[in-house]
């Protein structure tokens, strides 16, 4: 009873007290392009503070989910409450708010620098040209060019830059680091952690590259085709799997592995002659007092960390569903 | 004081136990003392480059354990009782330990007898004071 209280204070207009620590509130949202289905019953919150990794493929409906927050689509159905605000009813005051990064970048390229930050600067409310100029120091980025002589990925670290200027509480990024070589995107990426979400800001940026999520991200979610399949800490999935190693003294037949396969808690296994491989959910101890209590010996056993980006690549393609 | 904290986000080892873990072995050989204090969660989030929700984690889980305080204005500082603290779960995980080492001697086929000589002896050795008047020398 008292949950569909709270659920009907959050569903009246206006910032309400117990959305200050969520800064993104998703409620079965679903999204149709004519008969086809972008986004399907999604719901996702994102903590105040964190940042969060939204994974998945080309076409599984980042950017529509993006779109929404921002208010540039209208759900088909469902709600999204962006800090506090319900993205249809206040998406003038989100975009007062957020700071957004996109993909394609359409930053009015016939302009320079200068000219576009005083653009900038009679559209926001809280502008600070002072922290503006600061990023544009930081990526050297040149002043007098007009914008459409910038390569892709000077237009994402100027779009970051402006993004930045109204100091916004949540920073929302559409795959800002694509066009980015390595080395950009390394300062891309630590200008993120070091300046905004270690002030306390919330970071949320979709994304396909795992390697950028795993260093820098606390939690991720996996959208596939329209659903989050994943919604979790980082941490978490961390400890969640493991892998264990066996190597046997001899091949061992073909019902041992049946056996092992259909262990508690193993998820997978791969062999190749003595050797097995099983990827393992909860607790090993147990799993292993098993394995050694069978009549096959064992030369080695091992546990090793499974990798984050393989799990999330599963995840990616909907193998956990 | 960040400088010897740092993490592997390959490792497989959840980000904040590895926090958690460093702390405590910092605690441990007296890197970290009673009254010193940590990081704020803003300078170590930007000294690492990790996201600052895993460093609360981390400080949350060292509270939870008695071995740190956070207060509002003065930071986080580590307590007085953390060593007492600390001691205690080293002799927790002692106590395991000395059960997993019987069990491992059961099933080997160590005998009761055997094993109770061999502890006695242990005893007597790290304990003079328990000595029997006898088994002076």
């Amino acid at each position: 009873m008292n949950d569909y209280v709270a659920e009907m204070q959050q569903r009246s207009t206006g910032p309400s007290m117990s959305s200050s620590d969520i800064a993104i509130a998703i409620d079965h949202l679903t999204v149709s392009y004519g008969t086809s289905q972008v986004l399907n019953n999604l719901s996702l919150e994102v903590p105040t503070g964190s940042i969060f990794g939204f994974l998945g493929a080309n076409g599984a409906g980042k950017t529509t989910t993006i779109k929404i927050l921002l208010g540039f689509r209208r759900p088909t159905s469902g709600s999204a409450r962006v800090l506090g605000y319900d993205v249809v009813s206040h998406h003038q005051e989100i975009c007062q708010r957020v700071g957004y990064v996109s993909e394609t970048n359409s930053l009015y390229d016939f302009l320079n620098i200068p000219q576009l930050c005083r653009l900038s600067r009679d559209l926001y409310r809280q502008w600070k040209q002072e922290r503006v100029d600061h990023y544009i120091r930081l990526f050297a980025l040149p002043l007098q060019k007009p914008i459409k002589q910038f390569s892709k990925g000077m237009k994402a670290q100027l779009a970051l830059c402006l993004a930045l200027g109204n100091d916004p509480d949540l920073l929302i990024l559409d795959e800002p680091t694509t066009e980015l070589d390595p080395v950009a995107r390394q300062m891309f990426l630590s200008t993120l952690v070091k300046d905004v979400a270690a002030e306390g800001k919330t970071i949320f940026f979709s994304s396909h590259i795992l390697s950028e999520v795993e260093a820098i991200a606390d939690r991720v979610a996996v959208l596939h085709q329209g659903r989050i399949v994943l919604s979790e800490e980082l941490d978490t999935l961390r400890d969640r799997q493991k892998m264990l190693c066996l190597i046997y003294e001899e091949q061992p037949p073909a019902e041992e592995i049946t056996v092992l396969g259909r262990l508690p808690g193993v998820r997978a296994l791969e062999r190749e002659g003595r050797a097995v491989r099983l990827r393992v959910e909860g607790n090993t101890d147990t799993l292993i007092e098993t394995i050694q209590a069978r009549p096959y010996t064992l030369r080695d056993l091992q546990v090793v960390a499974v990798r984050l980006d393989e799990l999330l690549l599963e995840y990616m393609k909907g193998e956990n569903a | 004081m960040a400088i010897w904290l740092h993490v592997n986000i390959r490792s497989g080892v959840p980000i904040y136990v590895q926090l958690v873990e460093q702390i405590q072995h910092a605690l441990e050989v007296g890197t970290l003392s009673p009254g010193d204090s940590l990081p704020s969660v803003r300078e170590l989030a930007s000294e690492l480059s990790i996201a600052p929700n895993t460093i609360v984690k981390a400080y949350n889980e060292l509270q939870r354990m008695g071995l740190i305080e956070s207060r509002a204005g003065k930071g986080t500082t580590v307590l007085g009782e953390a060593q007492q603290a600390l001691r205690e779960r080293q002799q927790d995980a002692l106590l395991e330990r000395l059960r997993g080492v019987v069990h491992d001697a059961s099933q080997l086929g160590v005998s009761a007898e055997v094993l109770r000589t061999h502890f006695e002896s242990a005893v007597g050795e790290f304990f003079p004071e328990t000595q029997w008047q006898g088994d002076k020398q």
